[in-house]
């Protein structure tokens, strides 16, 4: 059975916490071939009712260390107790056919099947690996440095600069022939027609994203536009950045780009954000 | 064209392609080269290679040549990484390796071999290039099959599914306990049965040109 022992280090004795060594099982089937390995017992002659127990008392386990029990470690408890009551009962009347087999037969060829290629898993992954063990070139396409590696998260400052550029070229509020036009544009209506802008393009000057209709905007919604693109930022829904030339200093416009995860689907997560 | 002329574009290539090239495809660049010849140009190559001590090798894989950095080399080329490549769980070594050997198969049956869910394990192998759809099996809820990829054999250095590890026989993993024990130390090893065996099992490149990998790390 797995050792749960007392934490070697003060740290985690501090916080009374308990170190556990509890050896990792890629599934009901792998946990029993290390319970019948560990009791050195055949596997085509398992000691049902041992082994059940020794199972039940892993799963037991895994349940007060609030590990998640998977719903196939169940079925195969299960199946054991099953087997377990197959074992002790004489077989059932009129069934003559079925006198002679061993109701563990079908456990034991699956464990044997699953054996087989779990040591095949084990030796491919001893297998010289490419990207860890060998290492080839980086295959046909020929590009030097990829732009998204040659650009560099902008600083405040030069975004503040961005901004106030911004700001001086907005339009003013017109009105006063008519009094005071309340103007309403709120942070969150910015925040959807950046991701409108964004979602059309993959990356945008940071000048253009306040431009309404290809016009300057107005300083409320200059002023709105940027809490926006800043609440984006760090929603991680975009990204702010800059090109880098050859000595790798800043060059060139401040652009934005979303923000995307390998593997993430980017429109769905901002749904999901807005 | 000289043979010589001939050698120095087939190593070229190699080096340029950086995935595995085929020997076809060598003999379609270089004028008048047959792909046997080309084959026999390679192994020359590779043979010079091991004989002058390189730091790197020819390796036979996926089909086709790729130069490869030696693996006793690994920790000092490892440090040019920007960043460690993800590692491949053992769910995900489980069912590539039922995979290799069932293919083509659905999800149902690797689950039944491995006794759990293998859903997002096959996503991400998917996702991986590892393992890719082969089509739908022809049954009620015409399931999705999958086969592995040319990018498999690639990344674990197989030139085929062939040379995959062994997969043993059950009647070889009910041997007594003794004759088990020997059979689990040497078995499953990476390489075809007869071709020449390193010390770490490392897979020998081109045939009879078997670079003698040390396994001294410093």
């Amino acid at each position: 059975m797995p050792e749960i022992a007392p934490a070697g280090t003060d740290e985690s004795a501090a916080f009374g916490t308990y170190a556990v060594k509890l050896p990792v099982f890629e599934g009901p089937l792998d946990l029993l071939l290390h319970l019948i390995r560990q009791a050195e017992v055949d596997v085509t002659d398992i000691p049902i009712a041992e082994i059940a127990h020794q199972y039940v008392e892993y799963l037991t386990l895994m349940d007060e260390l609030n590990l998640d029990v998977a719903g196939e470690y169940l079925v195969m408890a299960a199946t054991l107790a099953w087997i377990k009551s197959r074992m002790i009962l004489p077989p059932p009347e009129g069934q003559e056919d079925e006198e002679g087999v061993d109701p563990r037969a079908e456990l034991v060829a699956r464990l044997l099947e699953y054996q087989r290629f779990k040591e095949v898993s084990e030796a491919l992954g001893e297998a010289p690996r490419l990207d860890r063990d060998v290492f080839a070139g980086p295959g046909e396409e020929f590009d030097p440095t990829p732009e998204a590696e040659r650009e560099i998260k902008v600083g405040i400052v030069q975004l503040l600069d961005a901004y106030r550029r911004v700001l001086r070229g907005a339009r003013p509020v017109t009105s006063d022939l008519h009094g005071v036009e309340a103007e309403t544009i709120t942070v969150h209506e910015r925040m959807i027609a950046v991701m409108d802008v964004i979602a059309s393009h993959e990356t945008i000057e940071f000048e253009r994203v306040f431009e309404v209709e290809g016009a300057p905007a107005s300083r409320p919604v200059v002023v709105a536009t940027f809490l926006a693109i800043l609440e984006l930022t760090r929603l991680e829904a975009i990204r702010i950045y800059q090109g880098v030339n050859e000595d790798l200093y800043p060059e060139g416009p401040i652009r934005l780009r979303r923000h995307e995860v390998p593997g993430a689907d980017w429109s769905a997560d901002i749904a999901d954000i807005m | 064209m000289e043979r010589t002329r001939q050698k120095q574009i087939v190593e070229a290539l190699i080096v340029a392609a950086g995935t595995p090239i085929t020997a076809a495809r060598i003999a379609e660049i270089v004028p008048r080269l047959k792909p046997a010849q080309a084959r026999a140009l390679v192994a020359e190559l590779a043979n010079e290679y091991t004989e002058q001590d390189r730091g790197i090798e020819i390796w036979e894989v996926a089909g086709g040549y790729q130069v490869r950095t030696r693996q006793d080399l690994a920790n000092y080329v490892r440090q040019l990484q920007k960043e460690r490549p993800a590692r491949l769980s053992r769910a995900a070594l489980e069912t590539l390796s039922v995979v290799a050997f069932k293919q083509p198969v659905t999800r149902a049956e690797v689950e039944q071999i491995r006794g759990v869910e293998v859903g997002p394990v096959m996503r991400s192998l998917v996702e991986r290039d590892l393992v890719r759809i082969a089509g739908h099996r022809d049954v009620p809820g015409r399931p999705m099959i999958y086969g592995t990829t040319r990018r498999f054999l690639e990344v674990f250095g197989l030139k085929t599914l062939d040379d995959m590890p062994t997969l043993r026989e059950i009647e070889e993993l009910l041997l007594p306990a003794d004759a088990d024990a020997d059979a689990e130390e040497g078995a499953p090893r990476v390489g075809r049965a007869g071709s020449h065996e390193h010390p770490e099992g490392a897979e020998a490149p081109v045939p009879g040109a078997a670079p003698d990998v040390s396994s001294e790390l410093h």
